[in-house]
């Protein structure tokens, strides 16, 4: 090992943000050129000139909207607490089910999980 | 008369040669310890996947004459994957299947916010200088406020390998203890409007953009910090074996079943370090406490910069996106989200607060490689 090249706490703290700052913002511009240059990327539709409108055609009547029953069936309670059960936990443990928003999206999902760090 | 001779000289040779006859009360204080982390991450759940095989190393370390260091046997295999900077780089192979780099690619700027988090290692590195350490261990102790085990451990070996122990106790440590440090910071430094920022929706990423990043990413920080290369390339092999689509079982091996065994072996030989001779000093305790200022510093840098990009963006950016620019994946993006669903429920921060948590992670590998540039 050779000698640092200072030893002032100041100095390195000042050059090392800097590096951190310049590299990551370089990383952010290299970023930002993928996407410039992604040939893959969906272009942005340019309007057509003059489209003929088309004859409206008959819309088709909506299907009747499914029936729902209020509540959880109790079927449904009873998978959902064998399949707690199954995964060690007591009854005691649940203090509540409830329906998930199924339009949320898979972030907003993830974030019922309980990952661990590394 | 004889029968009994021998047996007397045998049982004093037994007994000469157990660890009993050799057993110190440092060995003692430090199976203590020992036992005491193992409470933390068996019955308190403190981060159990690495608490619980550093504390049963560490027990393991302080039985006397046990010789896993004399000869070539699995603790001295571990040891050498320690020493030899084997395993932190194979964790991260295990990070980069594992992590989803579409939210730091949807909105680059973020990584602002790993980088200006990365102040609390360099504060750490200053408090650690001004009471005694020279500049090599001081630096090795600031990395803890990066909140990224393998990158403290790879570090500490290159810089103090006689302080591993103690940094990788309290690297872990203060990584379990994220949704305790970081909530009353991020609140204290937050105004009540700026916690209720709702973001915009992220971007779509293409495939193109997930596959061609690592890629950029390694050569560009690989040619400018050599050092780190081992530990950038890992993280972004692992990503490109998860987003190459056509690698599954590999990536399947390094999220699973190749980071547990790493996992476990990492811990276990971290453990190993905690001698009573070399933990039992008065700097392991400075070395907790300069840990916990660097983790506070690095959780208020971020958020600090998230106020300033919320007034440069007119208010569209959350600061507290910004607490999760200390690495500690995803635990960290997960206190952002849990704090910004308590201000405004139905706020989803999550995968906002997972671009800085990203950057986190590449901006403490930067640091520890301009500091290895800078220090060896």
């Amino acid at each position: 090992m050779g000698h640092p090249v200072t030893t002032n706490p100041f100095i390195i703290m000042l050059i090392n943000m800097t590096v951190v700052f310049i590299v990551l913002i370089s990383l952010s511009f290299l970023i930002r050129a993928i996407h410039y240059f992604d040939p893959t990327a969906p272009k942005e539709e340019s309007k057509p000139e003059v489209a003929p409108a088309p004859a409206p055609e008959p819309v088709a009547a909506p299907e009747p909207a499914p029936v729902i029953e209020e509540g959880i069936s109790s079927e449904t309670v009873a998978v959902i607490m064998a399949a707690l059960a199954s995964c060690g936990y007591g009854a005691s443990s649940v203090h509540g089910i409830r329906i998930a928003n199924h339009n949320s999206t898979p972030w907003e999902q993830s974030t019922r999980f309980q990952p661990h760090d590394f | 008369m004889e029968l009994l001779n021998a047996f007397a000289v045998s049982l004093q040779s037994v007994w000469l040669d157990s660890g009993f006859s050799a057993f110190t009360w440092g060995n003692g204080v430090m199976i203590a310890v020992g036992l005491l982390l193992l409470y933390m991450a068996f019955v308190k759940e403190f981060e159990p996947l690495l608490l619980g095989p550093i504390a049963f190393g560490c027990i393991l370390a302080n039985f006397p004459r046990t010789g896993f260091f004399d000869e070539m046997g699995l603790m001295l295999a571990i040891h050498y994957g320690i020493q030899n900077e084997i395993f932190p780089p194979l964790i991260f192979l295990g990070i980069g299947a594992m992590t989803d780099f579409g939210p730091l690619l949807a909105r680059p700027s973020t990584l602002l916010l790993g980088a200006a988090a990365q102040i609390g290692v360099f504060v750490a590195l200053v408090g650690a200088m001004l009471v005694g350490f020279d500049v090599k261990e001081a630096a090795a102790i600031g990395i803890i406020g990066g909140a990224d085990g393998p990158t403290s451990i790879y570090l500490s070996i290159k810089l103090a390998p006689h302080l591993l122990g103690a940094i990788a106790v309290a690297a872990y440590t203060y990584m379990s203890l994220v949704p305790l440090i970081q909530p009353p910071i991020m609140k204290m430094l937050t105004s009540q409007k700026e916690r209720e920022i709702v973001m915009t929706e992220l971007r779509p990423v293409t495939k193109f953009e997930r596959v061609v990043f690592p890629i950029v990413a390694t050569i560009f920080i690989s040619l400018l910090l050599p050092p780190i290369a081992a530990l950038l390339g890992c993280l972004m092999l692992g990503n490109l074996l998860r987003e190459s689509g056509v690698t599954d079982r590999l990536s399947d091996t390094a999220q699973n079943s190749l980071c547990n065994m790493v996992t476990i072996f990492l811990a276990t030989g971290t453990g190993m370090t905690m001698s009573a001779e070399s933990f039992l000093v008065p700097e392991t305790l400075l070395i907790i406490c300069l840990g916990l200022v660097a983790f506070m510093g690095g959780t208020a840098g971020g958020v600090l910069f998230g106020k300033l990009m919320c007034r440069a963006t007119d208010w569209k950016v959350n600061p507290l996106i910004g607490s999760a620019g200390v690495s500690a994946v995803p635990m960290a993006a997960r206190v952002s989200q849990l704090v910004g669903m308590k201000s405004k429920p139905g706020n989803y921060l999550l995968m906002h607060a997972m671009g800085p948590n990203v950057a986190g992670v590449i901006g403490t590998a930067v640091a520890a490689g301009t500091m290895l540039a800078m220090l060896k």
